[in-house]
């Protein structure tokens, strides 16, 4: 597969250009093609030929996941149905979020993941086994193309015990492990206790969250292995918008790919380098499905100068949190007000509530107080470890994670709570 | 080497390119594809300052150029070979290419001159036979190598040409399109605007579709091969326009 790793040795100038050239033949297609867009811009009384450079972005309109959601099934695609060769689907609220490719938007995809793993150091020389929770099931698909087209061995996730991923580790000689930072740290932990040396794997590629530096060194000299981090949103664009160079200062965005800015999340501004806020994306190389000013709900900052590595990519820093009401559970983001839709949908009514995020020999664990109230009240154990599984069983349908339900007195959940409704432990 | 922003040239009234922006990398060869009347001469004529822009910028080698006239665009460093070919008929083969030296007569010496001309006829071995030929007896194909070659002769960084497979056999199509490819070989940085889309697609780095005065779409050529409103409209036979 040819890779345009060229293009992230760009010159600023030479960015200028090329990022208002698919900018503005983006707005051309959008404009024309999808009602949604027009109906925003025409409000906003914006015509594609008003924007003339780069700082005309900040005059168009966000999109939101709400918009996603009010536009299925087929008003935000900006080509015809016959043209979508694959269809992704996520959880929303109201209605599903869909999200449609056509071939050159998989050819696209697939190529900015064979850069980012490439940029990793994935050669075709690998046996890379991806170790991903099902609820990652699209950044599965990609990784795995992704690898495939680099010319590597690839072992995806398929169900097995823990202990038979560590036999096939050792059988089949991994040398790349792909997964989330948290069960690569439990994968360390197993190896120790099973007696496990894994000689082979050289390297890990942990996407999906942030992981803290003493931890990342830790897990490194234990595995004697090195790692990098990835980013990516599978709504937006998908793995390998962002990943680390051999410098490991920060992520590298696919700037050649999509726009980004990082915004005020109170007042839409844009906020200069080195300040906290929201990362907003716009597409630049897709055909299907394409996005203006994507509110990802992702805080992070900009970092400022140029890396040494010689990219001249614009760089982020870890994504330190989400915006209110939005929490990153093993790369799947789960809103409040999805959980509330649930517990709706479970109960008639949104009861008092904390989600907890537990930690559990590595890996997160999701939980959920409920208050007891007359409507959620149930005479017998029996009975409330079935009011329980109402919710639980919705939820693990919805996100493909489980999470507990623990319902207790009101006095003691707003004593733990103490005003919060998300609380890490 | 030559970046192009937010032009937009009218012809009164008519909007012929709107908010345009394109650029070309030293070395590359360059496609522009889209229905008659997208504004692909347009574009061309803009950029050699034959027609002035209403606004927006070009940029050659750093420079702004939308202001000036076709004789200094040439003396920069851009030729163009037009629609139509546009070569004097009355003239034979070889004062047909001595004219497109013409800036260098008074500044360059003989010599180097006398070297390019022997380059074309390299070129297009054809020329040489007839260089004393009037250009008016050449067939369709010959007129076309004499207008390339007429435009190599100013020594330009970047060949602009405008349709040079119209109205021509297949045959000489694929000799013209390879004389192209073999220009690019040594260097020379080309602009190409193309009906067949896909003979262009073929031999181009990158390219551009233009459609009604804007661009809708960009990318590497295996890309837009790839892409399916670039098939429908310019590659397979049930022609749509992309708004359509």
């Amino acid at each position: 597969m040819e890779m345009d790793n060229r293009v992230e040795f760009l010159s600023e100038e030479g960015w200028r250009q090329w990022h208002l050239e698919l900018l503005q033949s983006t707005l051309n297609r959008v404009y024309e093609r999808v009602p949604f867009y027009r109906k925003l811009m025409d409000e906003k009384g914006l015509r594609p030929e008003d924007i003339t450079s780069l700082e005309d972005l900040r005059r168009l309109p966000f999109t939101t996941r709400e918009h996603l959601e009010e536009n299925y099934p087929y008003d935000l695609f900006a080509v015809p149905l016959r043209d979508i060769v694959r269809l992704h689907t996520f959880p929303g609220i109201s209605a599903p979020i869909v999200k449609g490719f056509t071939a050159r938007d998989l050819l696209a995809i697939r190529r900015l993941t064979a850069r980012f793993l490439t940029t990793c150091g994935v050669t075709s020389e690998d046996i890379v086994q991806i170790c991903l929770d099902p609820g990652m099931s699209i950044w599965i698909e990609e990784l795995k193309e992704g690898a495939e087209a680099l010319g590597a061995l690839v072992i995806p996730p398929d169900p097995q015990s823990t202990s038979h991923r560590l036999r096939i580790m050792r059988d089949f000689r991994t040398s790349v492990l792909i997964t989330t930072p948290s069960y690569a740290l439990y994968l360390a932990e197993m190896m120790v206790e099973e007696g496990f040396t894994p000689r082979s794997l050289r390297l890990a590629v942990l996407v999906g969250e942030g992981l803290e530096t003493s931890t990342r060194l830790r897990l490194e000299k234990q595995l004697g292995i090195d790692t990098r981090l990835g980013y990516g949103i599978t709504e937006a664009i998908g793995p390998g918008m962002g990943y680390e160079c051999e410098e490991r200062k920060g992520y590298h965005l696919a700037a050649d790919y999509f726009l980004p800015e990082i915004i005020d999340p109170e007042t839409g501004e844009p906020l200069p380098p080195g300040q906290k806020g929201e990362l907003v994306i716009t597409t630049l190389a897709v055909k299907a499905n394409p996005l203006i000013r994507f509110r990802t709900g992702d805080l992070t900052h900009f970092l400022e100068g140029n890396c040494r590595c010689g990219r001249t990519t614009p760089r982020i820093g870890q994504i330190e949190g989400q915006i209110d009401g939005r929490v990153s559970v093993r790369g799947i983001k789960i809103s409040l007000r999805y959980i509330e839709a649930l517990l709706k949908e479970a109960y008639g009514h949104v009861p008092l509530y904390l989600l907890r995020i537990k930690r559990s020999r590595f890996l997160e664990k999701l939980e959920l107080w409920l208050a007891i109230n007359e409507q959620l009240f149930e005479p017998s154990i029996l009975g409330l470890h079935r009011l329980a599984e109402i919710f639980e069983q919705k939820f693990e349908e919805t996100f493909g994670l489980p999470c507990r339900v623990k319902l207790v007195e009101e006095d003691h959940l707003r004593e733990v709570a103490k005003g919060q409704r998300i609380l890490f432990d | 080497m030559l970046a192009v922003r937010n032009l937009t040239t009218t012809y009164g009234p008519v909007v012929a390119l709107k908010n345009v922006s394109l650029h070309v990398g030293e070395g590359e060869i360059v496609c522009l594809i889209g229905a008659n009347g997208a504004g692909k001469s347009t574009l061309m004529l803009s950029i050699m300052g034959v027609v002035k822009p209403r606004s927006g910028e070009i940029l050659f080698e750093g420079e702004p150029i939308q202001k000036k006239d076709p004789p200094e665009v040439v003396a920069r460093g851009i030729s163009l070979v037009p629609e139509g070919r546009q070569i004097f008929y009355p003239l034979s083969v070889e004062e047909n290419l001595e004219l497109g030296a013409y800036q260098r007569l008074k500044r360059e010496p003989k010599e180097a001159i006398r070297h390019d001309l022997e380059h074309v006829y390299e070129l297009f071995p054809r020329l040489k036979e007839r260089r004393k030929q009037l250009a008016g007896t050449l067939s369709g194909g010959e007129q076309q190598m004499l207008a390339i070659g007429r435009a190599f002769m100013a020594k330009p960084k970047l060949l602009m040409l405008d349709e040079p497979s119209l109205g021509l056999a297949p045959r000489l199509v694929d000799t013209i399109l390879e004389a192209i490819v073999a220009l690019n070989r040594e260097g020379l940085t080309i602009l190409l605007v193309e009906q067949n889309a896909r003979k262009a697609l073929s031999l181009a780095h990158r390219g551009y579709v233009l459609e009604t005065g804007k661009i809708v779409l960009q990318g590497k050529t295996a890309d837009l091969l790839a892409d399916e409103d670039v098939r429908r409209a310019y590659l397979g036979r049930d022609y749509r326009q992309f708004t359509d």
